[in-house]
């Protein structure tokens, strides 16, 4: 009895805990269930968000490679234009449009042509991608449609929009899609742009239409840049040869007028050693009949004789100094050149002068500044330049006046100015100074002697020193004669 | 010495003249040392120049592998119309053997394969067999089943990193080179032997996105079914295009999201880019995709891929342990090149910076990649890759 007591109190249990693990079990897959369903859920929902996102990374894909190739090609004609701009020969703006470009830009054919008005035909100018057969038969088709192409460069236009015409236009030029645009120098020929895609993926886009447009208004750009160009170098060009021209002629000119004082040196020269001799007759007898040796002579002929041997006198002085002129001018006599104290040099020439100079009352000073007297030059003619300027200043300067000598140390000279209180010169004057006969014309001049070489003499010593001389003066007020010597000689 | 090589890259128009002066410049590179074998790698238009026979009248009788590209890669930068040049030498201990399977029409094309394996290995009987590299005309149908066959004669673990040559991305003709021979419809390849060090990496970027889909019915490289519906229906709702509106974007499509085959073990899905979808909306790939195969829609960025990138490198430089690389093959898929548009230049810089600058790089862009898996699962099995950039550095 209490074995089936214990065996019902065994099943009861038994029952109970396999009714509990059978209701947790039901449980437990009631919640494995409820999870799955949540983890279905959770991946359908995923799945949709997935296919969300690869719509809008389609999209925005695309849209990225539509951006990546218009960077591409902006970074292409950017690059070209730049290079285009570097040159100013028509021939190679069109040789610059390379294949490489082109494919950047995304097309794979091109071709320019350029209309010749007076010709009526197209010149081809540019060939990317074209056999020569080719672009033979692409020519031919412009050529029979001159009209309606040279209408399309004129309205500036592009690509035709005709559907008909587009496909014929397709077919012959061997692509699926292209644009073609205007290219229109301000001067000069106008002409055609074709660019194409010979790749059916790619159609062209607005923003293929408006990169072309750009190209081919930079083309004519640089075409007009070059024809400027151009017509900037003939007119120069022709500028330089009307300057060598007349380079030519002034040199020719120049020349004759060398030759021609040449030949008057040597005339000059011929004709004063033909006067000496004379001259020399002329003195030697009226000195002989002065000093009474052919006899006694009356006081007016001896009057007479005197004036002969000092007018003889002066002459021989005048043709003395026509043939040192031009001793110097032909370079026939050299500068023996030494060193020497320029002081030492006024000072003889003022002893020499002193006479001259008190009688008619002018005062006389000298002034040397600091390194400014020795120099290296012929001592003779240098002092024939102070007897010659000091001599011309006593000349033109009136009772009570004075004359004053300067020397200073400029550089790598020494200058020298001899400053005179006379009449001075008005400017006009003072222009033929330095010219040979030229006196110059005013009332005290036609008092005074001269026979305006000393001035003439005075410059061709101080140029075969290579130094330099001048006038400063003022009408009324004095003169200054300048001249610089250079210390090395 | 083991190996040495000298590069050279060339944007020349004139091909011939691209020829020379790339073949020049590898030879500067080189130095001094005897050509042993040359890779030439070229865009597509090259292929119908003499530039090939310029190059082989050049070096005299070397080994020329190479193949044609949507662009090449080198030091110098990448060009999309030219040609870059590998010279390599080797010194007494290395081998190497290249061998041509043509004509893949008129066999199977396990057969080709196995008769390239078996063309490779012969006289390397007794010689250690390092690691080999494979060019194949990239529009062979079912060009992924070279792998099988030549796994049959090298070894199912023999480690292979190959490419299937491009053309401009029109999938009109892609050419290989082998000798004097230009040539479609054919695989060339090349073993390395003696005691090289090397690494291969192998990196996509791609993340799965979405739910988890198998694939019901498959034969070869076509998907028939996906979750027991016609496979274009995973395409349809995700992108919610009807048929026509997904052949229209295919282009965009295939690239951004192809299907990633999930590799137990593996860190990355295998892809399989989309080439066509057929009436019966199914899926034409590029690679081979089990029935069965559990699959994601995956998605991938300019960042995620130039982080593969690094991670390749990585990779490469690990499988070389302490080896310097004596040179670097990238085999990266012509994807990579669209989809990362301004910024490959970025991609190479990289290249370039993480094996340094004097290390001779070569590479082209390809409708699919060979590489071996890392999982242990997969014991070193070469697969076919999409979207990946493979690269191979082999060292002394």
């Amino acid at each position: 009895m209490l074995d089936l007591d214990y065996l019902l109190w065994i099943m009861t249990v038994s029952n109970l805990i396999l009714l509990a693990v059978i209701v947790y079990g039901v449980t437990k897959i009631k919640k494995s269930q409820a999870e799955t369903d949540r983890l279905r859920k959770s991946l359908e929902e995923m799945d949709a968000q997935a296919k969300l996102v690869v719509r809008t990374d389609l999209e925005l894909n695309k849209t990225q490679e539509e951006l990546d190739k218009k960077i591409s090609s902006l970074y292409a004609l950017q690059r070209l234009s730049r290079s285009m701009s570097t040159t100013l020969e028509e021939g190679q703006i069109f040789k610059m449009i390379s294949s490489e470009y082109l494919e950047e830009m995304g097309f794979e054919k091109a071709c320019a042509f350029m209309f010749n008005e007076k010709e009526r035909k197209f010149n081809l100018s540019l060939n990317v991608g074209y056999s020569d057969e080719e672009i033979v038969e692409i020519k031919q088709f412009f050529d029979a449609n001159r009209d309606a192409y040279s209408t399309l460069i004129k309205a500036s236009g592009t690509s035709p929009e005709n559907q008909a015409v587009r496909n014929k236009i397709k077919q012959i030029f061997r692509v699926y899609d292209f644009v073609i645009s205007a290219i229109q120098p301000k001067e000069g020929n106008h002409g055609l742009l074709f660019v194409g895609k010979d790749s059916k993926e790619s159609l062209i886009t607005e923003g293929d239409e408006e990169l072309i447009t750009i190209l081919a208004n930079q083309i004519g750009q640089a075409l007009e840049n070059a024809h400027l160009f151009e017509k900037t170098w003939h007119a120069h060009q022709e500028l330089e040869n009307k300057v060598e021209d007349r380079t030519r002629e002034l040199s020719r000119a120049l020349e004759e007028v060398r030759r021609i004082n040449r030949r008057k040196t040597e005339f000059v020269s011929n004709v004063s050693h033909e006067l000496r001799t004379p001259l020399t007759s002329i003195k030697g007898y009226a000195s002989i009949l002065l000093a009474g040796k052919l006899g006694s002579i009356p006081e007016d002929v001896k009057n007479r004789l005197e004036k002969i041997n000092r007018h003889s006198d002066e002459l021989v002085q005048f043709v003395n100094d026509l043939l040192d002129i031009a001793r110097i001018e032909s370079g026939r006599m050299s500068m023996k050149k030494e060193p020497h104290d320029l002081k030492k040099i006024v000072e003889e020439v003022a002893d020499l002068l002193a006479v001259q100079l008190k009688e008619r009352q002018i005062a006389f000073s000298a002034d040397f500044g600091k390194d400014a007297t020795e120099l290296l030059a012929d001592y003779n003619q240098l002092k024939r330049v102070f007897i010659n300027l000091i001599n011309n200043s006593a000349k033109f300067t009136p009772a009570g006046g004075r004359i004053s000598v300067k020397t200073a140390r400029i550089d790598k000279n020494i200058q020298v100015d001899i400053k005179d209180t006379g009449c001075g010169m008005t400017p006009d004057e003072q222009a033929g100074l330095f010219q040979e006969f030229y006196r110059v014309d005013n009332p005290i001049n036609q008092q005074v002697k001269g026979t305006g070489l000393g001035l003439v003499m005075v410059k061709d010593i101080v140029e075969a020193h290579k130094g330099k001389i001048w006038v400063t003066s003022k009408k009324g007020e004095g003169s200054i004669f300048s001249f610089s010597l250079p210390i090395e000689g | 010495m083991g190996i040495k090589a000298g590069v050279g890259l060339s944007s020349n128009k004139n091909y011939p003249q691209a020829a020379r002066e790339a073949l020049e410049q590898a030879r500067k590179n080189l130095g001094k040392e005897k050509v042993e074998l040359a890779i030439v790698l070229t865009s597509v238009e090259v292929a119908y120049t003499n530039a090939i026979k310029i190059i082989l009248a050049s070096l005299g009788p070397v080994p020329l592998l190479g193949a044609s590209s949507m662009a090449v890669l080198s030091n110098g930068g990448i060009v999309k119309h030219g040609l870059g040049i590998m010279l390599i030498s080797c010194s007494a201990g290395t081998y190497l053997n290249s061998a041509l399977a043509k004509d893949i029409h008129t066999k199977s094309v396990i057969e080709a394969g196995e008769e390239l394996g078996e063309k490779l290995l012969y006289g390397f009987k007794d010689m250690r067999r390092d690691v080999g590299v494979i060019f194949s005309d990239g529009l062979i149908p079912q060009g992924s089943h070279i792998l099988q066959g030549l796994q049959y004669q090298l070894g199912s673990s023999f480690p292979l990193a190959g490419a299937s040559a491009s053309d401009d991305f029109s999938f009109q003709k892609t050419f290989i080179y082998f000798n004097h021979e230009i040539l479609n419809d054919a695989v060339c390849g090349l073993l390395f032997g003696g005691r090289l060090s090397f690494g291969i990496g192998v990196k996509h970027g791609w993340q799965p996105l979405g739910k988890p889909h198998e694939i019901t019915k498959s034969e070869a490289n076509v998907i028939y079914e996906i979750d027991g519906k016609a496979a274009v229906g995973m395409y349809k709702e995700y992108l919610g295009f009807d048929t026509n509106k997904l052949r229209q974007e295919l282009g965009h499509i295939s690239i951004l999201y192809p299907i990633g085959l999930y590799l137990s073990g593996e860190e990355e899905y295998l892809l399989r880019n989309i080439v066509s979808i057929r009436d019966d909306g199914s899926l034409l790939c590029q690679g081979d995709a089990p029935q069965n195969s559990q699959i994601r829609l995956m998605i991938g960025t300019k960042e995620s891929c130039l982080d593969s990138t690094r991670q390749a490198i990585f990779e490469v430089k690990k499988g070389l342990s302490d080896h310097p690389a004596k040179l670097i093959l990238v085999f990266e898929s012509v994807s990579r090149y669209n989809l990362l548009g301004r910024q490959i230049g970025k991609e190479l810089q990289m290249i370039k910076d993480g094996f340094g600058y004097t290390t001779p790089i070569l590479g082209l862009y390809t409708y699919g990649e060979q590489a071996p898996l890392k999982a242990i699962n997969y014991q070193g099995k070469t697969h076919f890759h999409n979207q990946t950039i493979t690269m191979l550095g082999i060292g002394d």
